[in-house]
């Protein structure tokens, strides 16, 4: 029997055989559930059956996984999103096993209806939704959604799931023994991932999307348009009492309306959406007679253009945003240019942009004469047009601009195949990969840059994992540095009159179990100083190591929400380390601590860098592009203003000229490797150390195959 | 026919009799036409207006404030049955992001009628007036048979009264004050959300 917090089964669906089976969840639970269950479910349906190189994300054998939380859907904040992952289509220049997640209340409907989460193989020979009310699975007829955007998807299938749809009007349905007022919750594809495009989304709701990995190309790939689900049951919980107290106990000076609020894009946040039990809510509902719905501020900046007049394209990103949730397209990979609102100056140089997608990349080539109507480019000999036809980029910076791109994007028209599969593929196909050292700032795996720099660990992170990590855990405090944050982001005030060292050592006693080295906040980076204690440090590998270990437990596995976790400083005992297991105990009634937690991260963490092994992983291809080693890869950030130690005091500084040296960084792989237990000369796991985990038969497939790291 | 179909067809037989619902029910039966509507309507008929002490409060949801984070919901359940079920919350949030603000969240609380029209017609007595604790309309799980008469009875859309499938009986809103795993003073719907969306209007 499963553990008080899951629901005890998991719903796998075959779609080529059209097999629907139940896996126990139970067999799973030591991975944390969610995301690390996924990563165990990889292991188990894509790499132990073997005869396959998992290279292909579009290959019917490459599962995607949709998962949700022990503890999601118990009225623990912050701790309701979806975990997806499988082979992402997005990954460049190997489809790593990579993930995403997303918002909304999908994953908790799915634990509702029964199943801790759902996994699809296979390729349907026709279009279809997966239908799910409670433990009823089918295989519907989704031609008539096929060719919708993921609104209109959403709407058509609700209706056919309840018999209505947005009328206003709310009833009981009777479901088998029970009653439910409950819409379906809906997770779709639009246009782009029905067309197989490498940067299309997930989408759920008006505007809570799985981005990152392009997995909705998965879906289209699979022949799969939508799942719906809606569940009327409930799940046990171990003390149901001690779990009310405990949620009144962790909100109640804390998350409550006139904290974090929301985001909030540009302009007033008007009425708040949240996240099923967040306390916060960071999107907007929608607004009568406008397309804005549920929509998430943080995507409508990466549709500005830094340097465009901020009046105009704060309300042209505003009306453009919902394209994106429309036709399933990643916001971050796909965006004109990061932020720009906020001061400027040398905490915030608005001319490098810290967010710089494909359309970022477009019009700088367009600016530069290299594409445009009639251009051609010659590759290999072979010319290639690059007229940019349909787009009219007089018309740059629009809202009739951003439809047309979203547009031709989404159906591969015109040239909107040539760029279909985002900015690195895009480079490839006309010859100019070469920007990767300069133009195109997607430092790893084809990713967009996304404060990689100057908080290096961010990249760290990209760099060891398999995308732009997005993990907000030091931005949100090392913001206040420099920049002093936004009102959205709960600050307003610079905090540099703190005492460094203070600091320092206050933040130091959170990241346990590394909670003896304050180096792992040194930034040192432009003096031999970086080798001893700063960014090429074995400290900053702690760091990393703590970021991915706990991201992959708390955050995509316990589903814990990254815009709240972790809280390293400013909320006692309700922070960081010890908020966490105090939470899950709480739904659970085990008196598992934050270092256990930390432990189960590490587990699935290290089984995933086995996946990546076999995948063809190694040191020598764990390479960032070559803009992060030349000046100017630090681009505008909330972070550049960090602590520095000299060898003999702290100071905060601007380090937001730094820059990678390759030795440096070669240097940093060894520590991090050595800490995670893998060979240091080749980044392959070891014997030993997946003996420690209890995964020895991960062990045996590896050295089967090469790729176990030397005792 | 199932559990719940055989409890409506004894109240019908009357083998359960409350006032007017006795005979009525009974001619109705013997029509051989019941229907959920028909009940209803039938019972709205054979409203005795028998005069009932008003209940001291009611919660009240203010849709425009609302996140839709469901947080009252899973509250309910926990509160009352200890587990989290949002079908057997007593509030219940439904929302539909592609309706517009703010019917995109729309909230049902029992408004503890002064004439309430679940009392008068429960041919169980289950469904009885609190007098030891403000006058709360409520429903004793002990006495509740499931025949859902209450639901019939309800003059809302939705109807308020909500199915405890696990037990097969009805239940409702009781402000929590048979709410064994609340242990604040006020409803846990109330004292949970975190927008401030839900108050209690009244005293108890």
């Amino acid at each position: 029997m499963a553990s008080p917090g899951y629901a005890g089964k998991i719903l796998k669906v075959d779609l080529t055989n059209k097999k629907i089976e139940a896996i126990d969840t139970g067999k799973y639970e030591e991975f944390g559930g969610g995301y690390g269950t996924a990563i165990a479910l990889f292991w188990d349906l894509c790499v132990k059956p073997g005869g396959w190189d998992l290279q292909d994300a579009y290959d019917p054998r490459n599962i995607i996984s949709i998962m949700n939380g022990q503890v999601s859907g118990s009225g623990i904040p912050y701790a309701g999103r979806t975990s997806v992952s499988g082979l992402s289509p997005q990954g460049w220049p190997v489809n790593w096993f990579t993930r995403s997640n997303i918002g909304g209340d999908f994953g908790t409907m799915l634990k509702y209806a029964g199943w801790d989460g759902v996994v699809v193989q296979g390729r349907s020979d026709k279009p279809v939704y997966i239908s799910i009310i409670n433990d009823k699975v089918t295989l519907e007829d989704a031609s008539k959604v096929w060719g919708l955007d993921t609104w209109e998807t959403q709407k058509v299938i609700a209706k056919q799931q309840t018999g209505s749809s947005g009328d206003g009007k709310r009833d009981w349905r009777s479901i088998g023994n029970e009653f439910s007022m409950s819409k379906p919750a809906i997770i779709c594809t639009g246009q782009a991932g029905e067309n197989m495009s490498r940067i299309a989304s997930l989408q759920h709701g008006g505007g809570a999307a799985a981005g990152v990995g392009g997995f909705g190309g998965v879906f289209g790939a699979k022949n799969l348009k939508a799942i719906s689900v809606i569940g009327t049951g409930g799940f046990n919980v171990a003390d149901p009492k001690l779990l009310l107290e405990t949620r009144e106990w962790f909100t109640s000076s804390s998350g409550r309306p006139g904290g974090f609020g929301g985001f909030g894009g540009f302009g007033p946040q008007k009425a708040k959406s949240s996240c099923i039990s967040c306390v916060r809510g960071c999107r907007t509902r929608g607004e009568a007679g406008s397309d804005d719905r549920d929509q998430d501020g943080c995507m409508e900046t990466t549709w500005a253009d830094v340097h465009k007049p901020a009046a105009k394209n704060e309300h042209e990103a505003k009306k453009a945003n919902p394209l994106l949730q429309k036709y399933s397209l990643n916001g971050f990979d796909t965006c004109f240019g990061g932020i720009e609102f906020g001061p400027s100056g040398t905490d915030f140089p608005l001319e490098t942009p810290e967010a710089s997608g494909l359309g970022y990349y477009i019009k700088r080539l367009y600016d530069m004469g290299v594409i445009g109507p009639g251009k051609y480019v010659t590759v290999n000999g072979k010319k290639i047009s690059v007229d940019t036809a349909p787009l009219n980029f007089d018309e740059y910076g629009s809202y009739e601009f951003a439809e047309k791109y979203a547009k031709i994007i989404s159906t591969r028209e015109g040239f909107g195949d040539l760029i279909a599969d985002g900015a690195v593929r895009f480079a490839e196909k006309i010859g100019r990969i070469s920007d990767l050292d300069s133009l195109l700032r997607c430092p790893t795996w084809g990713h967009t840059d996304h404060w990689s720099m100057a908080e290096v660990t961010w990249g760290y992170g990209d760099l060891v994992d398999s995308r732009d990590i997005c993990d907000h855990v030091l931005q949100m405090v090392f913001m206040m540095l420099g920049f002093g944050g936004s009102g959205a982001f709960g600050g307003g005030k610079k905090q540099q009159n703190q005492n460094p060292e203070e600091f320092v050592m206050n933040l130091t006693k959170a990241f346990v179990p590394y909670d003896d080295d304050p180096f792992m906040f040194d930034y040192s980076w432009d003096t031999d100083q970086a080798y001893k204690t700063g960014i090429y440090a074995e400290s900053k590998a702690k760091l990393v190591a703590w970021r991915m270990h706990y991201h992959t437990y708390y955050k995509e596995s316990l589903m814990f929400c990254d815009w709240n976790w972790a809280k390293p400083t400013g909320m006692g005992e309700k922070g960081t380390p010890f908020g966490e297991p105090r939470l899950y105990n709480a739904v659970t009634g085990k008196n598992q601590t934050f270092l256990e937690g930390m432990e189960i991260g590490r587990k699935a963490w290290t089984l995933k860098r086995a996946i990546y092994a076999l995948q063809g992983r190694t040191k020598e291809n764990e390479k960032f592009a070559g803009y992060m080693y030349k000046p100017g890869a630090s681009g505008a950030s909330f972070t550049n203003t960090l602590p520095v130690y000299d060898g003999k005091k702290w100071a905060f500084q601007n380090v937001g000229q730094m820059y990678l040296s390759e030795k440096g960084v070669e240097a940093w792989k060894t520590h991090y490797y050595k800490l995670e237990g893998w060979d240091p000369n080749t980044g392959y796991p070891k014997q030993r150390t997946l003996e420690k985990l209890g995964i020895k038969g991960v062990a045996d497939i590896l050295k089967k195959n090469n790729k176990l790291g030397a005792a | 026919m199932g559990k719940k179909d055989d409890k409506k067809k004894d109240v019908q037989d009357g083998k359960f009799s409350r006032r007017d619902f006795f005979k009525k029910g009974g001619s109705l039966v013997a029509g051989g036409i019941v229907t959920t509507y028909g009940a209803k309507d039938l019972l709205a008929a054979a409203s005795s207006s028998e005069a009932y002490p008003k209940a001291k409060g009611h919660v009240e949801h203010d849709a425009t404030l609302c996140s839709g984070c469901l947080s009252c919901m899973i509250a309910c359940s926990l509160a009352h049955e200890g587990r989290v079920n949002l079908s057997t919350s007593r509030i219940q949030i439904s929302r539909y992001v592609f309706d517009d603000f703010p019917n995109d969240i729309m909230g049902f609380t029992c408004q503890q009628c002064d004439d309430p029209k679940c009392v008068e017609n429960c041919p169980a007595e289950a469904c009885h007036v609190d007098t030891e604790n403000g006058n709360v309309r409520v429903i004793d799980p002990d006495k509740c048979i499931g025949c859902q008469t209450c639901f019939d009875s309800c003059i809302y859309t939705p109807r308020r009264p909500v199915w405890d499938s696990q037990n097969e009986k009805a239940t409702k809103c009781d402000l929590c004050t048979n709410a064994p795993y609340n242990s604040k003073s006020e409803p846990a719907c109330v004292s949970i959300c975190p927008q401030k969306a839900i108050k209690f209007i009244g005293q108890v």
